[in-house]
């Protein structure tokens, strides 16, 4: 576990240095919401939109996509600095090469979705309800789930020709069950305020957090590997 | 390498494959029985739950505007019911579609809905809609005209009357059902493709023998081709039975959907690494990962007071519910398609070896051992 710490500190630390994931996380979601705002533009104006839906919908895609560009460019960068060889070669197991990945990652995307969440909140005028704070616990935990399945198809999809095109085509159908639909419903209860009657959808997600973390952990060795 | 290589027993598994096929066309067409009306009539279900208050709720899904009646045909239609001593087993008997013993979906039960004034008044829109929830609580009665009108609840405005379709009161159109016996085997095959998939894809981690990888890519393949048949043939089915090709909120049917992306993203995995045992190793890795949708697609018509689902169950854990002639045709067909997929592995498991002998073979007159 300290070995893990020690890489996802590493990785935070240089990313602090670059600012080169964030930055990019950051726009990536900017646009993604602003996408929305534009897309539903007429009815939001009109007031005609149902903005927990909408909000709950928005924000999910914004978190995953932006995941998805942070924990492909976590690998990515490695790679092509060829420093992920000298990664592998720390007397490190390679499962806490794999748990210091998903540390640094959960931390960058998380950085994320809460700003994506203010950005929402501002290019909306939507106030969650006055449940802010629920709807970012909701987004720590599905992001949890997310990461720990992203940071394991990011590290095998890095080694493939069309890693970039790849990673969402190998992500999006594992994350569709086990996070978004969950965490949208979580979501929209949250703004609601009954998330905590919603024990089905925490289970389930909680329940894929711990599937995906087990197999992320036993075959970190042959993902990392050559 | 000369394990697979089967020569003409290869040719005899095809011909014997190919055989049951035939024999599983002619036994679904000719032999198993066109499902009759031995279901009971939403008529007689009515007449015995005469005066009990009901609520009914369900999914609207056609709809057809005549100046004053509604149709819609309504799904996972619930009734809830005052005094009616079995309701738990009649709704497991909906739930499962086995109200009289049979497997099949219990037919939609087209609903009525007659607005009075209010409807006049507001054009020809009630407040329900296609693909809006219907719920209506009122009084069962049985009208004089037992063909039409069977069950009347009353909400609002609303009268929400429950019928059955015609005297058989399932399948509106029956001969569609007889693709289930191509649909639920190549379903069934599909999840075996992926379960090797997964059982090679482990074992080639454990051993790095590359054949292996041979076998779970081809089995990968191959899920995926009758996964491909299965979803297309499925709404074939749905159309006739549900009135929708595809049901957004019918789990079985989404996580198959998601099941069979997954592995079509395994098989673009593999074609987008080029060096042979790294192509085996990430690809055995998301074999393991992508292998948690099988259950999820596999188990989700089963648990279904979890989630929703009105996809048939087919093999349920109670009583022996098909008649024998479709449980005949069911098992020919299943052993059909389990020997023609054999029969499909085996081949290209030999065509990945041929391939692999072949780049071999020019590695080594390119002269660069």
């Amino acid at each position: 576990m300290r070995a893990a710490l020690a890489i996802a500190m590493k990785d935070l630390r240089s990313e602090l240095r670059a600012k080169e994931m964030v930055s990019a996380m950051f726009l990536f979601s900017l646009l993604i919401v602003l996408a929305f705002r534009f897309g539903f533009d007429e009815s939001v104006t009109a007031g005609s939109v149902d903005l927990p839906d909408l909000a709950a919908a928005a924000l999910w895609v914004c978190f995953s996509f932006a995941a998805i560009v942070g924990m492909h460019s976590s690998f990515a960068k490695e790679k092509d600095r060829e420093t992920l060889e000298g990664l592998m070669l720390c007397p490190v197991e390679r499962s806490e090469l794999f748990l210091g990945k998903v540390i640094s990652n959960m931390v960058l995307v998380f950085i994320v979705d809460v700003l994506s969440i203010a950005f929402f909140a501002l290019f909306f005028a939507y106030d969650y309800g006055g449940n802010t704070l629920s709807v970012v616990a909701i987004a720590i935990m599905g992001t949890l789930t997310l990461v720990l399945v992203g940071t394991l198809v990011a590290a095998i999809s890095v080694n493939t020709k069309a890693r970039e095109v790849l990673l969402p085509i190998l992500l999006i159908p594992l994350i569709a069950f086990s996070v978004i639909m969950p965490s949208v419903t979580l979501t929209g209860d949250a703004i609601a305020g009954t998330a905590t009657e919603s024990v089905r959808e925490i289970a389930s997600i909680a329940g894929f957090a711990v599937i995906f973390g087990v197999i992320g952990y036993l075959t970190a060795d042959y993902v990392f590997e050559g | 390498m000369s394990g697979w290589k089967l020569g003409r027993h290869w040719n005899l598994l095809l011909a014997v494959s190919s055989a049951l096929v035939l024999v599983t066309v002619l036994l679904a067409l000719f032999y198993a029985p066109v499902p009759s009306c031995s279901v009971k009539t939403a008529n007689e279900l009515a007449s015995s739950m005469e005066g009990s208050r009901i609520t009914i709720s369900g999914f609207v899904v056609g709809l057809d505007v005549s100046d004053d009646v509604w149709l819609g045909v309504l799904y996972d239609y619930n009734l809830t019911v005052a005094d009616f001593s079995d309701y738990a087993r009649y709704l497991e008997a909906v739930r499962t579609g086995q109200l009289d013993g049979q497997w099949w979906t219990v037919s939609p039960v087209i609903v009525r809905v007659t607005a009075g004034g209010w409807f006049q008044a507001n054009g020809p829109y009630l407040s329900v809609g296609a693909g809006s929830n219907v719920s209506a609580t009122g009084v069962v009665v049985i009208m004089p005209d037992l063909t039409s009108v069977v069950l009347r609840c009353e909400s609002g405005y609303d009268v929400v009357e429950l019928s059955s379709p015609g005297a058989a009161g399932i399948m509106t159109a029956p001969i569609a059902q007889k693709i289930f016996y191509f649909h639920m085997p190549s379903a069934w095959v599909s999840y075996v493709g992926f379960f090797l998939t997964l059982l090679f894809g482990v074992m080639y981690l454990r051993t790095r023998d590359r054949k292996y990888d041979r076998i779970a890519s081809s089995s990968a393949e191959l899920g995926v081709l009758f996964a491909t048949i299965a979803i297309a043939t499925g709404p074939i089915w749905a159309k006739e039975e549900w009135g929708v090709y595809w049901r957004w909120d019918d789990t079985k049917l989404v996580t198959t959907f998601v099941m069979w992306l997954v592995y079509i993203g395994y098989l673009m995995l593999r074609a987008a690494v080029v060096d042979h045992s790294a192509r085996a190793r990430v690809s055995a890795v998301y074999g393991i990962l992508g292998f948690v949708t099988m259950p999820m697609s596999l188990l989700s018509s089963r648990i279904a007071p979890l989630i929703q689902s009105s996809h048939p169950q087919v093999i349920a854990s109670s009583s022996g519910s098909l008649s024998p002639e479709a449980g005949l045709t069911v098992i020919v067909a299943v052993v059909a398609f389990t020997f023609l997929f054999i029969t499909m592995l085996i081949k290209r498991v030999e065509i990945e070896e041929s391939e692999d002998e072949l780049e071999e073979l020019k590695r080594i007159v390119g002269g660069e051992e």
